[in-house]
């Protein structure tokens, strides 16, 4: 999905930043960190803002008002922003509130600004505490997407003269039947 | 943390010629991508391109094709519903595909 919104972004001047969460990585994904990240992916491919540069020269560690200030004015430099995060289900609880918070503050001074968020079903809740309008769509394994990627790892076998067409199609049943128990 | 302080200096104007004004040389200092990459540091010590790229490498062509054929995500692509419908949440148990929809 990033991809695809980075491929309409490079056409049609929207930017789009991401974050991975990450259960090993929870010590450094405080709120402060991720909204710099956020930061990072809209300025680091154009020239730096004075503000963000005049900031960093005062020497100290950027505050969560400092980082919202310099969002705002970044957000609103460009005609639309994107902003993913992925798997926020392994992001740090206590922080989560904080987030979502920053997150709604976020789309309300800039109401253009679109958010993708992926996480496994309970992290729904919080979200939804905080958006209550969140549109969610529950992700399933596509059988088309996991037949055709079966069938590529197939056709990459080292060995090809150890597999028949009964062996193959026995490979494929068994993988879709095992996947649409998730 | 500490900020370093040994930002690149870019000089312009020779000391050791004699053009008018020997004793105030003209010095204009220019940032350049080493103090860029400080101000990303600065900005946050999460990397999330690294990471990108590592999905990215592993993923397979087409795989998420689906989602963008809904209504859900063109509306919300479009910001139709503005603030209140800013949030598209994907949700599903891990190894489901959530992070290589491409």
């Amino acid at each position: 999905m990033i991809d695809r919104l980075r491929d309409e972004a490079r056409d049609g001047g929207l930017a789009v930043a991401w974050l991975y969460c990450d259960y090993l990585g929870q010590q450094e994904q405080t709120v402060i960190n991720v909204l710099g990240a956020i930061l990072k992916g809209l300025v680091g491919r154009r020239e730096i803002p004075k503000e963000i540069v005049a900031a960093f020269q005062e020497g100290r560690r950027p505050l969560l008002a400092d980082l919202k200030g310099m969002l705002k004015t970044a957000i609103d430099s460009l005609p639309q922003v994107f902003i993913c995060i992925d798997a926020l289900d392994e992001y740090l609880p206590r922080e989560l509130p904080v987030l979502l918070e920053s997150l709604r503050g976020i789309v309300r001074e800039s109401p253009m600004t679109r958010i993708f968020l992926t996480g496994r079903p309970p992290v729904r809740e919080a979200i939804q505490r905080y958006f209550t309008r969140a549109i969610v769509i529950p992700v399933s394994p596509n059988q088309d997407d996991i037949r055709n990627y079966v069938e590529m790892k197939l056709d990459r076998d080292d060995e090809p003269e150890a597999m028949d067409d009964v062996l193959r199609a026995d490979i494929v049943k068994t993988i879709l039947a095992k996947m649409s128990d998730m | 943390m500490a900020q370093t302080t040994n930002t690149h200096r870019v000089t312009f104007g020779d000391r050791n010629t004699n053009c008018g004004n020997t004793d105030n040389s003209v010095n204009t200092t220019i940032y350049n991508s080493d103090q860029d990459a400080r101000i990303m540091r600065w900005l946050s010590p999460l990397e999330p391109d690294d990471r990108h790229n590592t999905v990215r490498t592993n993923r397979h062509e087409g795989v998420g094709d689906w989602l963008l054929e809904l209504k859900e995500w063109k509306k919300w692509r479009e910001g139709e519903g503005g603030a209140d419908e800013a949030v598209f949440f994907c949700s599903g148990n891990p190894g489901v595909g959530k992070t290589h929809l491409r």
